[in-house]
């Protein structure tokens, strides 16, 4: 008997370990969450489900973001090696999230087709899909990577697979390079 | 050799004397190690009682996300066609709003819109919805997302998407984990225990991993 009760307040005393060191954080992102969602946006856009934090700005994700202005994706998509290695924030609107991992999300820019992609590393932060059509806020290195025609072949076929469109070899003709932010935080709110 | 009979064996009279008493008993039987063992036991039983949902909460997710290469764990997705006919030509903010009417689409439901070429218009929806259509024949899809039911909240939990006071509490069932593991080998004793028989399935369980990661590795 005596046994059966110290192994149920063992057992208590490390389920209260287990939560006390955490909730405060979800309390504060609820009212937050609730401030948001007066935008419009619907209800599931304002639940936040994936790794960031909410904030009344917004849900914060990794390191969140610490340049003080962004850099237009158009400028940077102009001349990507001018920014190669440095770290940049950028925000647009977000046109598609990685299906399967939420690990990376792509940003509009102002002319059609001009879109710039948020890569971090698996797990590490969760992109939610239902962020498509927010406005991201995104900071990291600038990465462009020159790719051969094969392995710009290779690189469109695995994209299109992880979406689940069709792809055709011949549509790609020329070498392309894939310019990227790798991630360290970001921010992503219902309106810009 | 045989022991000398002690004055309790000698002398039937004094036997009461020669019994036991039930406390050092108890002192004896925890120096022999049975103490520990109930212990395990019992800590064993309690804990596995408590671990049971989320031991079965992330086999299920881990069958989900060990085959997210042929399907999506987390999400279902369908499209509907549809034809509404040329958009006007002009802004890409006209053209949206003509696919929000003709479509029927709920305004609050319309986050913004993207050309993403010069004939393909994107108009984004709540929930990572989109209608995309060509904009000179107004011939397109309504691309629906939904979330598969339990499993997307099993993977959130299992792939610690949530981060903050989960990370806690997915430490606390790890520990938990690898406390049952240990103490599992401690229930039997004997030939059906970890130095009888068990050694030799701990050893086969050990050497499925080992020799995976031998033969991918060398």
């Amino acid at each position: 008997m005596t046994l059966r009760f110290a192994s149920f307040a063992l057992l208590a005393a490390l389920a209260t370990t287990g939560c006390s060191k955490g909730p405060k954080a979800d309390a504060n992102a609820k009212p937050a969450t609730t401030a948001a969602k007066p935008e419009g946006a619907g209800a599931t856009a304002a639940k936040p489900e994936g790794t960031g934090a909410a904030t009344a700005a917004g849900q914060s994700f990794g390191a969140g973001v610490k340049l003080p202005d962004s850099t237009p994706i158009a400028t940077i998509l102009a001349s990507p090696k001018d920014f190669a290695g440095k770290t940049v924030r950028a925000e647009g609107m977000i046109v598609d999230v990685c299906p399967k991992r939420g690990c990376w999300f792509e940003m509009a820019g102002p002319n059609p087709g001009e879109k710039l992609r948020f890569k971090v590393v698996d797990g590490e932060m969760v992109f939610p899909l239902d962020a498509k059509g927010k406005w991201a806020v995104a900071e990291g290195v600038l990465s462009v990577k020159d790719m051969s025609l094969e392995d710009s072949v290779a690189y469109a076929k695995y994209q299109a697979e992880e979406k689940g469109e069709p792809f055709d070899p011949a549509s790609v003709t020329a070498p392309m390079s894939v310019v990227r932010i790798d991630g360290t935080g970001a921010l992503i709110r219902d309106k810009q | 050799m045989s022991a000398p009979a002690s004055p309790a064996a000698s002398a039937p009279d004094a036997a009461p004397v020669a019994r036991p008493a039930p406390a050092p008993a108890k002192a004896r039987r925890a120096c022999d190690g049975i103490m520990w063992r109930k212990w395990f036991r019992v800590l064993h039983r309690d804990i596995g009682y408590v671990a049971v949902a989320l031991i079965i909460a992330y086999g299920v997710s881990g069958l989900a996300v060990n085959h997210i290469e042929d399907w999506n764990p987390s999400y279902t997705f369908a499209e509907r066609g549809f034809d509404i006919g040329p958009l006007p030509t002009g802004e890409p903010a006209a053209m949206a709003d003509a696919v929000i009417a003709r479509l029927h689409l709920d305004r609050a439901s319309v986050r913004g819109h993207f050309l993403e070429t010069a004939r393909e218009l994107r108009v984004f929806l709540t929930d990572g919805q989109e209608a995309r259509l060509d904009v000179t024949t107004g011939k397109g899809k309504l691309k629906l997302v939904a979330r598969r039911p339990v499993l997307f909240q099993l993977n959130a939990l299992h792939l610690n998407n949530l981060k903050g006071a989960w990370t806690y509490v997915a430490d606390v069932f790890a520990v938990a984990l690898i406390f049952l593991a240990l103490t599992g080998m401690t229930m039997m004793k004997g030939d059906r225990g970890l130095f009888g028989r068990g050694k030799y399935f701990v050893l086969a369980g050990l050497a499925v991993p080992v020799g995976f990661i031998a033969y991918v590795f060398a």
